[in-house]
């Protein structure tokens, strides 16, 4: 760089100087003058710009350089963090598409679940149902019978009890109504009948 | 020695057949019987004459026919029901009336176990069964 660097100066140095005597050869002496006033030696100028080439190039080589360097190594790995943030990113994406997708696995598993347990619990309701509904049958059927049969009882007892007071009734016009000649007349007729088997 | 029931039993059907005569007792015989018991005083006396005096019973029973009536009952019926009965269960039979107002009218007989009526009782009481 520096080599560059004195490429470039020493050539513009060359042809000012050049420019100068020219000017001097064509203007006079106003360019010399000029010189001689400030003192301008191309000896100086010369030494000058070597000392400055040396400083450029210490500079270059201690300074600029490595600040080069860790500049360039600071991109780097700003390049590589961006990189890096990229592929974080790309890859946080992917766990978010992942975590996406895992998410409407689960929704769609929930949701065969419950619908699963929907099915279940609607089957055992009418399981329950059709259970309730038979055994309410079953009562109602034996209810019916025990009413038949309470019905009877009672239609029997009631028959019993009027036969009963019918004959009661019955006993009591016959000890009252029945002469000694009705009942000798029903004795002659049962001693023929007892007689005769 | 006569003490186990079993042989009680046994002398007691032996001293039954001694009793007969012709397939009757004989009023002498059961005398007679009773005799030899009261002089020879046997084991269990009491409760051989006890059951000898059941066994005599049941058999004076099987020729006595209790007619329970109510109102009256001719002689001559008496003497059907008798004969149909002497006839029917192959020895002599007699009858004794006893009144009981709760037949109503007609009569009922009663021969050892066997049981014979034609009563208005007796109907009422079938028809009460059946009702």
């Amino acid at each position: 760089m520096f080599s560059s660097l004195l490429a470039e100066i020493t050539p513009a140095v060359e042809h000012a100087t050049a420019a100068a005597h020219q000017a001097g050869a064509e203007g006079g002496g106003l360019v010399h003058d000029l010189v001689t006033k400030f003192g301008i030696d191309a000896k100086n100028v010369g030494m000058q710009l070597f000392s400055f080439s040396i400083l450029a190039f210490v500079l270059y080589k201690f300074a600029i350089k490595p600040v080069l360097a860790t500049m360039e190594q600071r991109n780097a790995k700003i390049e590589a963090g961006l990189a890096n943030a990229q592929a974080t990113a790309a890859r946080l994406a992917e766990a978010q598409a992942e975590i996406a997708a895992q998410l409407k696995a689960a929704q769609i598993n929930a949701n065969s679940v419950i619908d699963e347990a929907r099915k279940t619990a609607k089957e055992l309701s009418e399981r329950e149902a059709a259970a309730s509904t038979e055994r309410t049958a079953a009562q109602l059927a034996k209810a019916q019978q025990s009413i038949e049969l309470e019905h009877k009882k009672m239609l029997a007892e009631a028959r019993s009890e009027i036969a009963r007071l019918v004959i009661a009734t019955t006993e009591q016009v016959l000890a009252k109504k029945l002469t000694e000649a009705d009942r000798a007349a029903y004795n002659e007729a049962a001693a023929r009948e007892l007689t005769s088997v | 020695m006569v003490t186990g029931k079993a042989q009680i039993q046994q002398l007691v059907r032996q001293l039954f057949k001694l009793s007969l005569v012709d397939g009757r007792i004989s009023s002498e015989q059961v005398a007679g019987i009773l005799g030899y018991v009261e002089k020879h005083h046997p084991v269990n006396a009491v409760t051989i004459l006890t059951a000898y005096q059941r066994v005599i019973a049941t058999e004076v029973a099987k020729g006595i026919a209790v007619v329970e009536h109510s109102g009256p009952v001719s002689a001559a019926a008496l003497a059907s029901i008798a004969t149909s009965l002497s006839a029917r269960y192959q020895r002599p039979v007699i009858t004794q009336t006893k009144a009981t107002p709760a037949l109503f009218a007609g009569i009922r007989v009663r021969i050892g176990d066997d049981l014979f009526e034609s009563s208005v009782a007796g109907q009422l009481a079938a028809l009460s069964a059946s009702a």
